[in-house]
């Protein structure tokens, strides 16, 4: 079963070719976690047992995720000789009338097909796997192409070229896709030191959010003399807002394997680790059944592809706690101890897990590696912009229309992610602000929607690339409220072990508490601004530091909203539960009792077809009759 | 004992004075009856009330009955000492019984200003007399004397504010031992950048003090030293300190630290004490956590989280006998364990937990999305508040921060269920879904 030889991975990928591309109907639901909460297991069991019902000659399979959230769950269907088709918010109905409409052969629906593609381009060797032989019927033609749908148009796929396309749990079909020819490259022709040379020429950057060079983390601990080495990947994926570590473990886990491969030959290493954390069991449940597979199929273990070299993988859950992603407190995990950062340097470059050397990347780092090795570091380059080559996958969230993963060229502009991938903000409210960087980041407000997206520019406007959360914020949001949410968090999740991260985060947190119910005092924004530049300077490590950004961030762009809070005692994003009161419009409220029924404090009265009325005083503020109202009746202010 | 002997001059003869202090006492308490009270009172020889005992007048009647020879111990019924217990003790060594045979009882500020019932006040009071007339039947005259005291000083400690005491201290001709733990002071501060809150910089502050230290002629450094016992009392201590073995030439050495860089066992860490009694644990949970433990075998350390994490998953919380053994069998500190790991990680609960754990994504889509209205929500529905369990022990109800379905939100997890685009009116529908009819059966 072990591939030792080109001709063993010519085989397996003839066999994946053969499951990507059939030679009958070819049904696929995308099964990641967001897919799974949308409803695609359901489907998926509606698919299985309606093709088995009208004996439909298909086959049902599972993917990953291809990152256009918003729409799961989304059902592919690929028909020998034509396009592949997506249909979006797919539901079982929908799901059995798609299999009656092929058993049937009455065309498909296409009014739910959300985008067609017409062949499929295999990044890592280039080549193009024609999908549609002859030009497609009409039905077909009416389909957006997924290369001009706007969701994906601007957007270029190298971290996530697999997701959503390949069973996650095949390491067939991952060879089909180019998989493991780098590997094969980088063990046969090549030698660790032109490997690190090669990374260092593609100017790769570290993408868990520091953006240090990767090429030169690898040289450090290359150089470094000590046995044994040491490999990690950190899959600590705690930003909250940023979900593409998990989407790329669940979606194509063999190509962070196979990172790893590579990086530990060019490193010297022989025992990798991979720490998840404990949020993701799915993600930690397909890593390990790619890892199995890839001792199974010899590429990873004793003797990789029929090589001397030896390398394994163990994967480690995390147990909830944010201050673990950061790599000194991730390793005191992994030693099973308290997962506390410590003074750096020492690096882990130079002492790291067990006191030995050890080199840590993230997982769209090591999923980055295997395509800069096979087309080389030059072809990386002419990816993004200068000192910032390549892609980062974003997840764009929050009150914009199409949520979801993209992954673009760096250096592109805030304007194009929010308003061309993301479609604008929902329901045509005003844009104010994007939040980047999780709680070490800031928000950015909507006059610097042109700023272009790369490492330097985000920083000196305040904020930073972390891990790719891109959470877009409308009108309806509190930028004083946002600040809070953060310092809640930060202050939470601080360990403790420094003076000035674990006071001075509770007592930013204590005055924007304070300003947010109306209790603001004179004066308090600008103890913030002086308390936040101390906390920066003296933390410990990167929590503590990058901690009070939020603050620093809403500060200077969103001043006046402090000021509303402190000084006019009003919340203008209406969110602060002190400064607003609920009432309903009478001239839209048509009487339909919904909201009446849900009031938890009888605080709404009225009779059907009777506009409602709130009695300001029983009224609890907890917005429920907000969600439920079909005819924006209910006034916040 | 002999002195004491002397002065009492036969049985003890106590003389109880009530102050009345005007009406801060006498307002509230009834006089006479105590004046009743304290004349029943065994050793008891003169009872005298006055308006203010602490005045000329007052403190005459004490000296007079002193001096008449019906009273060799005094008791005064009136404030509290710090006001005037001085006082009392000059008026009766001038009057020639020893000041240490004089006790005052508080019914000012113990009864009179604090007791709303007179009734109440006058009992109360009875019994401070009472207890102070017991007591000073068995004082004992002291005498005040000076002995010489040794003016070196030890400091225990070489932090930034040992080293600062030591430094002011020798400057000032005072011979100083420094005594500290480690093989180098400077303590924390050696390990900050900056210092708080001035942003200065730590080692600039410090480094110059260390090297006083050491060239100071009246410092004597202890380092790798532990103080083992004090005894004494001020001016006279008798102090041991336990040098720890260094098996280095310490006039020769230079601190260059090139010997611990090279020692073989300078990061070995002391095993821990090992309970020699194997703690008790159901025999089927044991079999199931040695099969656990196989996979780790030799890496006790690296096999805490993961085995942790698997019995938390089994019992949704950390039992404590399986802590326990866990503890032993690893031969890793049962404080590691249980207090130190299990209150780090957000995943452990030492306490049991619900049958469905209901875990509220707080990540910034969902806030964004008013994921904190459905949290406020949850909680009320639940009557519990966010990281409790409800009393049928059905649910647990958790905040988390963001578990990555942010296209999602805002998102609950039930157990291994995820909710997408959850509304408010949808929750009642969910907690039913999870319900177990009359609770949950441990």
């Amino acid at each position: 079963m072990k591939i030792t030889t080109m001709q063993g991975l010519e085989d397996a990928r003839a066999q994946g070719e053969r499951s990507l591309y059939p030679a009958r109907t070819k049904i696929t639901v995308g099964m990641a976690t967001c897919g799974i909460a949308s409803g695609a297991g359901a489907v998926y069991a509606a698919l299985i047992e309606e093709v088995k019902n009208k004996r439909l000659d298909a086959t049902v399979t599972r993917a990953g995720c291809i990152g256009y959230c918003q729409q799961e769950p989304l059902v592919d269907v690929l028909q020998p000789g034509l396009p592949r088709i997506t249909f979006g918010q797919m539901t079982p109905k929908k799901a059995r009338e798609l299999v009656v409409r092929l058993s049937e052969k009455k065309g498909l629906p296409f009014e739910d097909a959300i985008y067609r593609t017409d062949e499929d381009k295999i990044l890592i060797t280039g080549q193009e796997v024609r999908l549609a032989a002859e030009r497609a019927a009409n039905g077909y033609r009416k389909v957006t192409l997924i290369r001009e749908h706007p969701y994906f148009k601007k957007q270029k796929r190298i971290i996530l070229r697999n997701c959503g396309l390949i069973d996650p749990e095949s390491i067939e079909e991952y060879i089909a896709c180019g998989g493991y020819r780098a590997l094969w490259k980088a063990l046969k022709e090549m030698t660790p030191i032109r490997i690190n040379e090669e990374i260092k020429k593609a100017g790769l950057r570290g993408r868990g959010g520091a953006g240090f060079l990767t090429g030169k983390k690898w040289e450090l601990c290359r150089l470094e003399p000590g046995e044994p080495k040491y490999v990690i990947c950190n899959a600590d994926e705690g930003d909250p807002g940023a979900f593409m570590d998990r989407s790329v473990l669940e979606s194509d886990p063999f190509s962070v394997l196979e990172g790893m491969v590579i990086g530990a030959f060019s490193i010297g290493s022989h025992q990798g680790y991979i720490y998840v954390r404990a949020e993701y069991p799915l993600a930690i449940e397909r890593l390990r059944a790619a890892i199995d597979q890839a001792e199974e199929y010899g590429t990873l273990g004793k003797n990789i592809l029929g090589s001397s070299f030896t390398f394994n993988v163990r994967v480690v859950e995390g147990a909830g706690a944010f201050v673990c992603g950061e790599e000194t407190g991730l390793i005191a995990s992994i030693e099973g101890s308290l997962g506390e950062p410590r003074q750096r340097p020492p690096y882990p470059a130079q002492k790291g897990l067990w006191g030995c050397p050890t080199n840590i990347n993230n997982v769209k780092t090591w999923a980055s590696v295997a395509p800069i090795i096979f087309r080389g570091g030059s072809w990386f380059v002419a990816t993004g912009t200068e000192g910032n080559p390549g892609t980062t996958v974003f997840s764009l969230v929050g009150k914009v229309r199409n949520n979801g993963l993209a992954e673009v060229p760096l250096g592109i502009r805030l304007r194009e992610m929010i308003f061309d991938i993301g479609g604008g903000i929902q329901d045509d409210r005003a844009f104010k602000a994007v939040q980047t960087g999780g709680p070490s980041g800031g928000c950015l407000p909507a006059s610097l929607i042109d700023l272009p997206v790369d490492y330097e520019r985000l920083a000196d406007a305040g904020s930073m690339m972390g891990s790719g959360g891109m959470i877009v914020m409308d009108e309806d949001t509190c930028m004083v409220d946002i600040a809070r949410y953060f310092l809640e968090f930060t202050s939470d999740e601080s360990c403790g072990k420094c003076t000035p991260c674990r006071e001075g985060t509770k007592r930013m947190l204590q005055i924007l508490t304070r300003i947010t119910r109306g209790k603001g005092r004179p004066g308090d924004a600008e103890y913030l601004q002086n308390l936040a530049e101390v906390i920066k300077e003296t933390s410990l490590c990167g929590l503590g530091g990058t901690a009070p950004n939020p603050v620093l961030s809403t500060l200077r762009y969103f001043h006046d909203e402090y000021e509303a809070h402190i000084v006019d005692k009003r919340c203008p994003g209406r969110v602060c539960k002190e400064l607003i009161s609920y009432s309903i419009d009478p001239e839209k409220c048509p009487g339909c009792l919904a909201c009446l029924k849900q009031c938890p404090t009888e605080a709404i009265i009225g009779e059907a077809k009777v506009a409602h009325r709130i009695i300001g005083n029983k009224c609890i503020k907890c917005g429920a009759c907000l969600d439920v109202c079909n005819y924006n009746a209910v006034i916040v202010e | 004992m002999s002195a004491g002997n002397m002065n009492l001059n036969g049985r003890p003869r106590v003389g109880v004075y009530i102050c009345h202090c005007g009406i801060n006492i006498a307002g509230k308490i009834e006089i006479a009856e105590l004046v009743k009270f304290a004349e029943k009172l065994p050793d008891v020889t003169v009872v005298r009330d006055y308006k203010f005992m602490c005045s000329d007048p007052g403190q005459n009647i004490i000296q007079a009955d002193i001096r008449n020879g019906l009273v060799n111990r005094v008791v005064v019924a009136s404030c509290s000492p710090l006001m005037h217990e001085s006082t009392f003790r000059r008026v009766s060594s001038d009057a020639g019984v020893n000041q240490f045979l004089t006790q005052m009882a508080n019914i000012r500020e113990h009864v009179s200003w604090v007791t709303a019932d007179s009734q109440d006040a006058t009992a109360k009071a009875k019994a401070l007399i009472g207890a102070a007339v017991h007591r000073v039947v068995l004082h004992k005259p002291l005498e005040k004397k000076t002995v010489p005291v040794h003016p070196d000083v030890l400091v225990v400690g070489g932090g930034i504010a040992g080293i600062h005491a030591a430094l002011t201290l020798a400057e000032s001709g005072k011979k100083v031992y420094l005594v500290e733990r480690e093989p180098s002071i400077g303590g924390h501060m050696a390990q900050f950048d900056k210092t708080f809150p001035t942003l200065d910089c730590a080692a600039c502050i410090l480094t110059p003090k260390m090297t006083q230290v050491r060239l100071h002629p009246n410092i004597e450094l202890l380092s790798y030293s532990e103080v083992d016992s004090v005894d004494g009392y001020i001016g006279n201590f008798d102090v041991k300190v336990r040098r720890k073995a260094r098996f280095v030439n310490e006039d020769k050495c230079t601190g260059c630290g090139e010997c611990t860089v090279n020692c073989p066992v300078h990061n070995r860490i002391a095993p821990p004490e090992h309970p020699e009694v194997e703690p008790h644990l159901d025999h089927e949970v044991k079999s199931w956590l040695t099969n656990l433990l196989e996979q780790y075998k030799g890496r006790a350390r690296e096999a805490l989280l993961p085995l942790m994490i698997e019995v938390n998953r089994q019992y949704r919380y950390l039992p404590r006998d399986i802590i326990h053994y866990m503890a032993w069998r690893l031969d890793i500190p049962l404080s590691d364990v249980a207090l130190q790991v299990a209150t780090f990680y957000n995943v452990f609960s030492l306490k049991p937990r619900g049958l469905h754990t209901i875990r509220i994504c707080m990540g910034t889509a969902c806030f964004v999305k008013g994921s904190g209205r459905l949290l406020e929500r949850l909680e009320r529905e639940l009557g519990i508040k966010t990281g409790e369990t409800t009393s049928n022990l059905n649910f647990t109800l958790e905040a988390v921060r963001c578990i990555g379905c942010c296209a999602l939100a805002p998102a609950i997890r039930i157990d291994g269920d995820t909710y997408a685009h959850v509304r408010q009116d949808r929750i009642p529908r969910l907690l039913r879904k999870y319900t177990v009819e009359g609770g949950v059966k441990v």
